[in-house]
């Protein structure tokens, strides 16, 4: 298998768990909707997504408890379903964190030997 | 709908109720409730990455914001299985979880089905190969022909009352098309099993 495929195959599982952490840490600075958070991971990172596989992963966080939603319409405009975060989805991200900074750490410094 | 997401030219009202009807379509195992949650979800979201798109056209906005959310399935599936996995966990409804696993293995069959074919092929081609290499050997190997010119068999020995097929080529011919026959689903294969999904990697 040549290496571009490997890393087609490698990239998704990636970015999946990254997703969710991404989607609660930008959850946790002000509540948001769908078309914000992928345009906002789009502008953020490198990461490129097809947009609707967001609407899976924040239908898991919101099952799972971490975040709750709301339909907001502004007076001119289209409506737009909101999430927030929950007391359990901060406290999932800070455990996130901590894995996270901890990982980084140790694959950044392996990265840097090879 | 369209007053919640005003369109303006007809091309674009065509482009978008196809888009809201694929969804109907695709979101009918769901619940009433659920569905229309859905529906007003993703469509919000196409009407605002549309109104944010460079395009001069409202038309070409639409269908680049189509594009950019990617394949229907490759979001809905995923979103209508976990929801009706949800529920019926919570209700114990046999109908419900007869539902939710129907969604949840009708790719998989679809795999077992290309699977079985493939098999099928790989095998055919395979002993091909082989009666090729041992027709070498032994020249009774090969296909046999009844007296009037229609298939008997593949056979590794001689057939009373029929004709061998291509004696003096039929080890040349069957480890080239078995070659080939080989090659061509192992492409095929790769293309419709193991590529990875373009909509997937953006």
């Amino acid at each position: 298998m040549l290496p571009d495929q490997i890393i087609d195959r490698w990239l998704p599982q990636f970015r999946k768990g990254l997703l969710e952490f991404i989607i609660l840490l930008k959850l946790k600075q002000d509540m948001s909707y769908g078309y914000e958070i992928a345009s906002e991971i789009k502008n953020l990172t490198s990461i490129e997504v097809a947009e609707g596989t967001l609407y899976p992963l924040l239908n898991r966080l919101k099952r799972d408890g971490l975040v709750t939603t709301e339909w907001k319409t502004e007076e001119v405009g289209t409506p737009r379903k909101y999430y927030q975060i929950t007391e359990s989805g901060i406290e999932t991200l800070d455990k996130m964190k901590i894995i996270w900074t901890n990982t980084h750490s140790s694959v950044l410094k392996m990265v840097m030997q090879s | 709908m369209t007053l919640q997401f005003p369109i303006k030219s007809e091309t674009s009202k065509k482009i978008w109720h196809g888009f809201e009807r694929e969804l109907n379509h695709k979101l009918k195992p769901l619940p009433e409730s659920e569905r229309d949650d859905i529906k007003m979800e993703i469509l919000s979201h196409l009407y605002e990455s549309a109104l944010n798109d460079k395009a001069d056209a409202e038309e070409e906005r639409i269908i680049n914001a189509i594009d950019r959310l990617g394949e229907p399935d490759l979001y809905l599936t995923p979103l209508i299985s976990d929801i009706l996995q949800a529920q019926s966990a919570a209700k114990g409804n046999p109908k419900a979880i007869a539902k939710s696993l129907i969604v949840t293995t009708q790719r998989s069959l679809l795999h077992l089905f290309l699977t079985a074919i493939f098999g099928f092929g790989y095998a055919v081609s395979m002993i091909i190969f082989i009666m090729g290499i041992m027709h070498i050997f032994n020249s009774d190997v090969g296909i046999w022909l009844d007296n009037n010119g229609g298939l008997l068999s593949l056979s590794f020995a001689f057939q009373p009352n029929a004709v061998q097929w291509m004696p003096e080529q039929f080890s040349f011919i069957a480890i080239t098309v078995s070659a080939f026959a080989y090659w061509g689903l192992s492409k095929l294969l790769y293309v419709l099993l193991l590529k990875p999904n373009k909509s997937a990697r953006k």
